[in-house]
């Protein structure tokens, strides 16, 4: 099934063409680039208006414009960071890794341009605007396990606010419970998506270690609140 | 502060099942995600590649995000498609 495997064009360059041509002399140079960038955009283009139901409100000259403008940046960035470039893929493969990290990216900050952290904090609500019909009827708790599992939910609530700090707090409810995407949430932390990768770990773990010294094993809850 | 139902269920997903320990942190998968995606693209399972940057996507949403969209530009490259767009 590998056999029908690349389409690659007779036009495409070997990844040694690219980078000799990308630091090449002026005219090759640049005849290399208008080709990256090119291809760059329509990988863009194809990824906003086909991937990106979220922004089906979008003409296609406005996702035009977006995927030129993104492009154009990934570009850049590509010609910046090509000592980092191993060769263990295509090089266009590589430099469209760019430029989706870029897109999504911008994509997510735009998204969550107002989002703050402020109102996340284990004294408040957890979400503010959650309301009862976060109970959906079919999920309700039978008579019988209700208690249990209102005893539960009061163990869970004890091992956030003690067990975590203030920060790993807002983290894990911001990515866990309200989907913020870690990146935002790293940008709001003054931090990086790699450090509140592992902040996350910790809380998690000292989240699960605080509900088993309450007697709460992961399997019990999971058998409680199964649907 | 009050959970809801819904938020529980998230909550005791992201500490129990979506979440293992010792993998691969956003940097190291980031470092591998082009290799893995173009292999994918071409129909490869991600598990037989590299279980445990398989094991980082489960974890961690946005490196996922970021994978699926490059392994749907590359579908659509091998396929054609960019072709078409001018
Ligand atoms: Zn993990
Ligand atoms: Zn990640």
């Amino acid at each position: 099934m590998l056999e029908r495997s690349f389409f690659i064009p007779m036009t495409d360059r070997s990844n040694e063409q690219w980078l000799a041509e990308l630091t090449g002399a002026p005219d090759i140079q640049a005849r290399a680039l208008e080709d990256l960038r090119q291809r760059l955009q329509r990988g863009i283009f194809y990824y906003l208006s086909r991937e990106r139901s979220d922004l089906a409100h979008l003409s296609g000259q406005e996702l035009g414009q977006m995927a030129e403008d993104l492009a154009q940046d990934a570009t850049l960035r590509v010609i910046d960071n090509l000592d980092s470039f191993r060769g263990d893929s295509r090089f266009t493969t590589w430099a469209t890794k760019i430029a989706v990290r870029l897109a999504i990216s911008d994509l997510r900050r735009s998204r969550y341009k107002d989002f703050s952290l402020d109102g996340l904090t284990a004294e408040g609500e957890v979400l503010p605007a959650s309301t009862g019909d976060a109970f959906p009827a079919n999920a309700a708790p039978t008579p019988e396990n209700a208690t249990e599992r209102a005893d539960v939910m009061l163990k869970i609530e004890r091992a956030l606010r003690e067990a975590l700090t203030e920060r790993q707090y807002q983290a894990l409810s911001a990515v866990a419970l309200q989907d913020v995407p870690l990146e935002i949430v790293a940008e709001r932390l003054g931090t990086n998506r790699n450090a509140l990768y592992k902040l996350l770990h910790d809380a998690r773990r000292k989240l699960r270690q605080s509900l088993e010294a309450q007697g709460l094993t992961t399997d019990y809850m999971l058998k409680l609140f199964e649907e | 502060m009050s959970l809801h139902e819904s938020e529980l269920h998230k909550l005791i997903d992201c500490i129990v099942t979506s979440h293992h320990d010792d993998c691969l942190d956003c940097e190291s998968c980031a470092r591998e995600l082009d290799c893995l995606a173009e292999r994918v693209a071409m129909g490869a399972k991600i598990n037989d590649l590299l279980p445990e940057v398989a094991t980082h996507l489960c974890c961690c949403r946005d490196c996922f995000e970021e994978f699926e969209a490059l392994v749907a530009i590359l579908r659509a490259e091998n396929s054609g498609q960019l072709d078409a767009i001018g």
